[in-house]
């Protein structure tokens, strides 16, 4: 009765909806807020803003600082989620297909840049690279996201690979498929959308990432959400607006696309 | 036989090198330095940690830090559970919607969402405004740059990771148990707190962890919304770092902070039973 | 034991031979030294429960399991090293596994195309092979877009299209309901005739295995305890496990007093045929329920006894009316517990208490020297 609204009294309904209504516009509110002021005149960021304008992504896009860390930001992302997924899918055959010892702790070992905080893989890294003289280079940039997005796609492959029902790569192998070639020809394509979704998470989570970010730049080479930080931490100017809308905007089409493939693949 | 025995295990370890090699060379040695650098810098020694524990100001972060996190988690198991809740009783229409909210708020730039709130909440912003309009205040207060501002930021960045987990729990909750509940004469009171709570705290429980542990070890949102007075563990790191060049007392809070972070994740793996890794293999 | 190494009726030398085959997982023995030959054309069931090592005998013989210790001989060649690719055997899996992201036609050209073999051949291959299976209207659909039963078609004519010397079929029904499956198992038998094809085929269901086989390999803590024809194997089962297993069966405790008698509660009855059990020792003693008649005592004065016919006593506990037949449970004079079954035309109603005579025909019965507990025990299976 808690769990079907049939059967919910009307005053818990309402006022359950009521609540939950309230939360979501909290969720939902910040992002159409930020869009919205990237469209108003005022510099000081008035809402409602006097008068809508575009002036302000014409500042983002005049200013190369901001046109070359978004390219900045979008090669590391793509480097990023390429070689993460290059990196997991191996590893994700070999923890789901072997039956060696110690795969649940591999796994953890895999996951575990997830669950230390980013903060300490930064500084981590940051004295290394610092080190070898490392910091401001686009290998830098690359290594340190991928050490952050490795955990999304090696759980994303490992999740489609473990749904996936080996009878059918071992039927590809009995109609006389080498292995090689049944992973390839019907594997590969079963569990794409895993796959897939796994590059998309690793790209943004390379395209959101601020910390590392910031202890790997250098005034020469920074990425978006770097130049975001920096421009932040002096004021609040209405182009940092632009810069997230188009941020939020690339998310919201990452996200369908990743929903697409989700679909794609419960058919 | 032997020999194809043993060439599958020799497959199977070449699957693994890449990873294996990547994650040594760029994240468990460079890990493992800088916790070496809390004992070695500028001498042999615990004289870090003592340091840190010592010293009242640092003593001081330490305590922010748990506060924030506790804060923080309570705040947003409180918003998240109605979330959750109704995102079950409605599994499609406006639940998917509500799950789109959730989904769009976590996948979007965590810079542009603090951002967000600094205009938000800022002395000329749009909440004082209303708040004044509709008389609730009669001068601005300041929301951002303390512990307020941490606390609305951070909540709201981490109620998604309270909702999904507690969700996953709630609908696999057979409605009809509860429906026993109270056919067997209980109020939807005591149906409430003697069942659905009970059976929904696995999710509470995972959740919380998570928020707790992601808090600690958070650095953009506090190091934003967040004060010089009300400074946290990360980004007292960070300033040690880069503005002190201090390594030594750096690395010893890191090293805090990663046993803080993985006791309690050990603790959020022994909630989940389940092996992330071996297939339900039939007979 | 000597029905291991019964080769059947043929005398040409076996397609598939399965010599002291073993599989060890660790200490645990998943396949006990097992032998066994396939004739060309037969249809042999692995019926076993899980566990039994039904499913891990036929993975050896696919190839996806490397035997511990032993030989898979198909037409007189090892097949122990031959990957399982180059094994040229075709096999049906218990889902099917159909590739998802082909169409029926791809699915059943994929072995060809694996082979290389030139496109019009291919082609016509495919043709062919569709139309046996009845699937032409359906060639250009995705598997998703097919009934369990036609996805067990296409899944067939996958394994049918490179004619491979034999089919290996892995519980393919299964996932079906009752009526579909037995439609299936009609279905299937005929395409064997049809086409000649040596199958082996796994399953737990034993009306399954009685429906299509011609030869049942009964699997039992990775051994082979029966092997036959359904019919021998439930008329005279080779021992108390298959008897259990295959079918209900009473079983009485006896004590062999010569080469063809035994007494049973004090009185003297006859034994089939000859039995290795020593004088004067316990034995097992098993009927058929539909075997044993149940006569009530004016019943029994009327109809006298055969020679070929042996009697007890008992009281009737308690009688079921099934719809086609009767059973009935009856204590004997010293306690043991037997059910009967019988065609439920005209019979009279047997009243709980009443007493009664169980009668059964000397070759109805058969008799065991050696036996374990959980072998008799209702559910052993």
């Amino acid at each position: 009765m808690l769990l079907s609204q049939g059967s919910m009294g009307w005053k818990l309904k309402s006022s359950l909806y009521v609540i939950t209504g309230a939360i979501a516009a909290f969720l939902a509110l910040p992002i159409f807020f930020i869009v919205a002021l990237s469209f108003g005149s005022s510099r000081w960021l008035v809402f409602p803003p006097p008068k809508w304008t575009l002036k302000w992504y014409e500042k983002f896009f005049e200013n190369p600082q901001w046109i070359d860390s978004a390219m900045t930001s979008l090669q590391v992302a793509l480097l990023t989620s390429v070689i993460a997924t290059l990196i997991a899918l191996p590893a994700s055959f070999a923890l789901v297909r072997g039956k060696f010892k110690g795969r649940d702790y591999l796994y953890s070992l895999f996951t575990l840049p997830m669950i230390v905080p980013v903060v300490i893989i930064a500084v981590a890294v940051y004295g290394v690279f610092l080190n070898l003289g490392l910091t401001g280079t686009l290998f830098a940039f690359v290594v340190s996201h991928v050490i952050v997005a490795l955990p999304f796609a090696v759980i994303s492959i490992i999740n489609s690979l473990r749904l996936f029902d080996k009878s059918i790569e071992d039927a590809a192998v009995i109609c006389g498929a080498h292995r090689l070639q049944a992973i390839f020809k019907v594997t590969f394509p079963s569990i794409k959308p895993g796959i897939f979704a796994g590059a998309l998470f690793a790209f943004l989570v390379s395209w959101d990432e601020v910390v590392i970010s910031v202890m790997m730049a250098s005034p020469e080479l920074q990425t978006l959400p770097v130049k975001m930080w920096s421009t932040l931490r002096q004021d609040l100017t209405p182009v940092i607006a632009v810069a997230s809308t188009l941020l939020i905007f690339l998310s919201l089409i990452i996200m369908v696309m990743a929903g697409l493939a989700r679909r794609y693949s419960n058919r | 036989m032997y020999m194809t025995l043993s060439r599958k295990k020799w497959r199977e370890g070449t699957l693994l090198i890449p990873i294996l090699l990547f994650l040594c060379v760029f994240f468990l040695i460079p890990l493992a330095g800088l916790l070496l650098r809390s004992l070695t810098e500028p001498s042999f020694g615990l004289q870090n940690f003592e340091q840190l524990l010592a010293t009242s100001t640092y003593v001081q972060v330490l305590s922010n830090t748990f506060l924030v996190a506790t804060l923080v988690t309570v705040i947003s198991l409180v918003l998240g559970f109605p979330l959750a809740w109704c995102i079950t009783l409605m599994p499609n229409g406006w639940g998917r919607w509500l799950l789109g909210v959730i989904l769009l708020s976590m996948w979007t730039s965590l810079l542009a969402r603090t951002y967000s709130w600094l205009v938000l909440l800022q002395t000329s912003g749009v909440i004082n405004k209303t708040l004044m309009a509709i008389g609730i205040i009669d001068e601005p207060i300041t929301m951002v740059h303390n512990l307020t501002g941490v606390i609305i930021g951070m909540s709201y960045i981490m109620i998604p990771f309270v909702v999904l987990p507690l969700q996953a729990c709630m609908s696999a909750i057979d409605p009809m148990v509860l429906q026993a509940a109270s056919i067997c004469g209980a109020p939807a009171r005591t149906v409430f707190f003697r069942i659905f709570l009970p059976l929904c705290k696995p999710g509470l429980f995972s959740g919380a962890l998570m928020v707790f542990v992601m808090s600690l070890g958070y650095y953009v949102t506090p190091a934003l919304l967040g004060g010089v007075e009300n400074m946290m563990l990360p980004e007292f790191i960070v300033q040690q770092i880069q503005t002190f060049l201090n390594w030594g007392l750096a690395s010893a809070s890191a090293a805090l902070l990663i046993i803080l972070t993985i006791v309690m994740f050990y603790f959020y793996l022994k909630v989940q039973t389940d092996s992330p890794v071996s297939t339900n293999t039939g007979a | 034991m000597s029905l291991q190494t019964n080769n059947g009726t043929s005398s040409h030398s076996p397609l598939v031979c399965l010599q002291s085959l073993n599989k060890e997982y660790g200490n645990f023995t998943a396949v006990d030294h097992i032998n066994l030959n396939i004739q060309k054309g037969e249809f042999l069931t692995f019926l076993g429960s899980s566990g039994s090592g039904k499913s891990t005998t036929l993975s050896m013989i696919a190839g996806f399991e490397t035997p511990t210790s032993g030989e898979i001989l198909l037409n007189e060649h090892s097949l122990i090293q031959i990957p399982s690719h180059k094994r040229g055997i075709g096999m049906v899996f218990q889902h099917y596994s159909l590739f998802p992201h082909m169409n029926v036609r791809d699915n059943i050209g994929f072995p060809l195309d694996i082979r290389k073999i030139p496109k019009a051949e291919r082609d016509k291959k495919v043709d062919d092979i569709l139309k046996l299976v009845q699937l032409e209207t359906f060639a250009d659909r995705r598997p998703s877009m097919l009934s369990g039963g036609q996805k067990q078609r296409v899944a067939i004519a996958r394994a049918l299209v490179y004619e491979p010397d034999i089919l290996l079929m892995d519980e393919p029904l299964g996932a079906l309901d009752k009526k579909l499956r037995e439609d299936l198992q009609d279905e299937l038998r005929l395409l064997h005739k049809r086409l000649g094809i040596t199958i082996i085929y796994v399953t737990h269901d034993q009306d399954e295995a009685m429906r299509l086989s011609e030869r049942i390999a009964i699997f039992k803590e990775g051994k082979i305890v029966g092997l036959g024809t359904g019919k021998d194997l439930y008329r005279k089962p080779p021992n108390a496990f298959v008897a259990s297993f295959l079918g209900s069966s009473n079983f009485l405790k006896v004590k062999v007093s010569g080469p063809n008698s035994a007494t049973f509660e004090g009185q003297t009855i006859q034994l089939d045929s000859e039995h290795d059990v020593p004088f004067n020792q316990q034995a097992l003693l098993m009927i058929r329920p539909e075997n044993l008649q149940v006569l009530s005592e004016d019943q029994a004065t009327q109809s006298p006894i055969q020679t070929d016919e042996n009697e007890a006593f008992g009281t009737v506990n308690e009688s079921v009316f099934l719809g086609e037949s009767l059973t009935c449970s009856i204590t004997t004079a010293d306690g043991s517990l037997v059910t009967s079954k019988s065609i439920a035309t005209d019979l009279p109603e047997i009243e709980p208490g009443a007493k009664v005579r169980l009668r059964w025909k000397v070759q109805h019965s058969s008799v065991y020297s050696k036996w374990e507990r959980s072998d008799i025990e209702k559910d052993a299976s």
